[in-house]
């Protein structure tokens, strides 16, 4: 099973070094650029006005000023940028563990091997969730090693800079269960990747909308960015309310699909 | 010969569109070589991934070493799977894939490897993508007998191998088999089972036609030949030569169908003046197949 896991982690190498430059670029630039918004009270009263569901989108309720660093952070970074580049690394992954290596015809020879399937799924999944760390590893280290010099550390601790990091993360694991349970029951990585971008998608939106549309409120409780959005990990910290639903839809959505994936036909 | 080790019973898989494969019933024993014979789409490849546990019997059962490897996860690492269209991550090397493979099976015998790598021809060092459809083969040939199994599977194995390479793997196979192992081998190709094979089993849009002897089998094979000789030869030369269905002699030249052995047709032949040359001419396997099929065939009507 461990070799599984590293030949998982072998194949996404090169792809992790640029995701890791990536995100620590982007997050030293917004970083590198917070001194120039940091007194600047006209931008704090431009966004006075903003309608509550995109102020709710941008991280920017609660009282967070955008001038103020959990406010910059939030609307330019922790509540969309991060987690849109977690979701679209994780949820790409995660279509590859089954779905992609089958519809690649690579997975049935790997399982002619003396490994089930669900093995295979399992160590890749959690070479996903290896990766997905040391993603958000390097992302949190670079605005902690950075907060000091910009003054972005006025009001925040190393450990709400790093648990914002994780709740991103467990946004797009959210994501990629599901892009991991369609794929693992169906085997086909196209209705993978659009289910799961579909509700990333609908999710955000959702959100958004629901501070104008009091119907749309009842699906709050199952979206991951109302999760993400409401716990507001930057003031709050990783509190259960940020973990546990994203983790136990995790679990869930894998514990549901493998059965499916052990006993169906694989595609040729 | 011993007990089966590949048995097949009823062996049925229906997709939405099309029945693939229909109550195929087959054994193959320790130490046989059986050749799985058939046309493109006959349900070849859908036993053989049943067998392997990738799809599973609508009906019916199959069964390998006593045990499906659907369910028995352990039971895999004694066979050797071959798929048909073989495909493995670009990016990995031949070596990358057995020393992998090599674990999962619970242990890389590299001296093994290395002498299969070797009888082969095969670059271990060069990525999967880099490599000709040839040279791809040879790493799926490899890594399905780097732990010595006890059961090969192989679906169209020598595809793509040129004709050195291939009598270098039958000979590998035939070396599996006297050690004991169980090989089913698929192919459309008569000759190439014709030299390995102990048994044949014939399929037909996913019905078994026929099983039987390599050697009962030739004796049913329609060949055309061509003949040539160093003068015209007379016209009616093969009229009463038994075995031959079919005669045409124009001037120096001679083509003929002959059912079963040839050595008659030779011997008019030879008797008639001096003949230059014998070669074969057109498919075996396809007059084979036309004249099982319709054997077939009449027998489901005469039923």
């Amino acid at each position: 099973m461990y070799s599984v896991v590293s030949q998982a982690l072998r194949r996404r190498r090169t792809s992790l070094l640029w995701w890791s430059i990536g995100l620590a670029g982007l997050a030293a630039l917004l970083a590198a650029a917070y001194p120039t918004v940091r007194g600047n009270s006209e931008l704090d009263r431009t966004f006075a006005n903003l309608p509550p569901g995109v102020e709710n989108l941008l991280g920017l309720g609660n009282g967070n000023l955008l001038t103020s660093p959990a406010g910059y952070l939030n609307s330019q970074f922790f509540a969309n940028i991060l987690p849109v580049m977690l979701l679209i690394f994780a949820v790409g992954m995660a279509a590859w563990t089954i779905a992609g290596d089958e519809a690649a015809g690579t997975l049935e020879l790997l399982v002619a091997n003396p490994i089930s399937r669900v093995r295979v799924a399992l160590a890749r999944l959690a070479a996903l969730l290896t990766l997905l760390a040391v993603l958000t590893a390097v992302s949190a280290a670079t605005l902690i090693a950075l907060a000091p010099v910009t003054g972005l550390d006025k009001g925040l601790t190393a450990g709400r800079l790093a648990a914002a990091t994780v709740a991103a993360a467990l946004l797009a694991l959210a994501f990629a269960a599901v892009a991991f349970a369609v794929g693992a029951a169906t085997g086909r990585r196209p209705a993978a990747l659009a289910t799961a971008s579909a509700l990333a998608v609908a999710g955000y939106a959702v959100e958004g909308l629901a501070h104008q549309v009091p119907a749309l409120r009842p699906l709050r409780a199952g979206n991951p960015w109302h999760w993400l959005l409401a716990a507001d990990p930057l003031r709050h910290g990783l509190t259960w309310q940020a973990w546990a639903p994203p983790i136990a839809l995790t679990v869930l959505l894998v514990a549901a699909s493998l059965p499916r994936l052990a006993h169906r036909d694989l595609h040729g | 010969m011993s007990a089966p080790v590949i048995v097949c019973d009823g062996l049925t898989k229906r997709f939405p569109a099309v029945t693939a494969v229909s109550e195929l019933s087959l054994t193959v024993a320790g130490g046989e070589i059986v050749g799985f014979l058939g046309p493109n789409g006959a349900g070849k490849t859908t036993t053989m991934r049943m067998l392997i546990g990738a799809l599973r019997p609508t009906a019916g059962r199959c069964s390998v070493l006593g045990g499906s490897l659907a369910r028995d996860v352990a039971l895999r690492r004694r066979v050797g799977y071959l798929p048909g269209d073989l495909r493995v991550d670009p990016a990995m090397t031949g070596a990358q894939l057995f020393a992998w493979f090599g674990r999962l099976r619970g242990g890389v015998d590299a001296a093994r490897v290395e002498g299969l790598v070797q009888r082969l021809g095969l670059d271990p060092s060069r990525p999967f993508g880099a490599l000709s459809k040839g040279n791809r083969q040879k790493v799926g040939i490899v890594q399905a007998l780097q732990h010595d199994p006890e059961v090969l599977i192989l679906d169209e194995p020598s595809t793509g191998l040129d004709p050195l390479v291939q009598r270098e793997f039958l000979a590998l196979v035939r070396q599996a088999a006297e050690r004991g192992a169980a090989v089913l081998f698929s192919s459309h190709v008569l000759p190439e089972v014709e030299r390995i094979a102990d048994r044949v089993a014939i399929v037909r849009a996913g019905k078994l036609v026929t099983e039987s002897t390599v050697g009962d089998l030739l004796d049913r094979t329609r060949r055309h030949l061509e003949l040539r000789f160093a003068d015209p030869a007379p016209a009616h030369l093969f009229d009463r030569v038994p075995g031959v269905v079919a005669a045409d002699v124009d001037g120096r030249i001679a083509t003929l169908a002959v059912d079963g052995p040839v050595g008659p047709a030779l011997r008019a032949a030879t008797e008639a003046g001096t003949l230059l040359r014998v070669n074969p001419a057109g498919d075996d396997l396809e007059d084979l197949f036309v004249s099982l099929y319709q054997r077939s065939d009449q027998s489901m009507e005469v039923h």
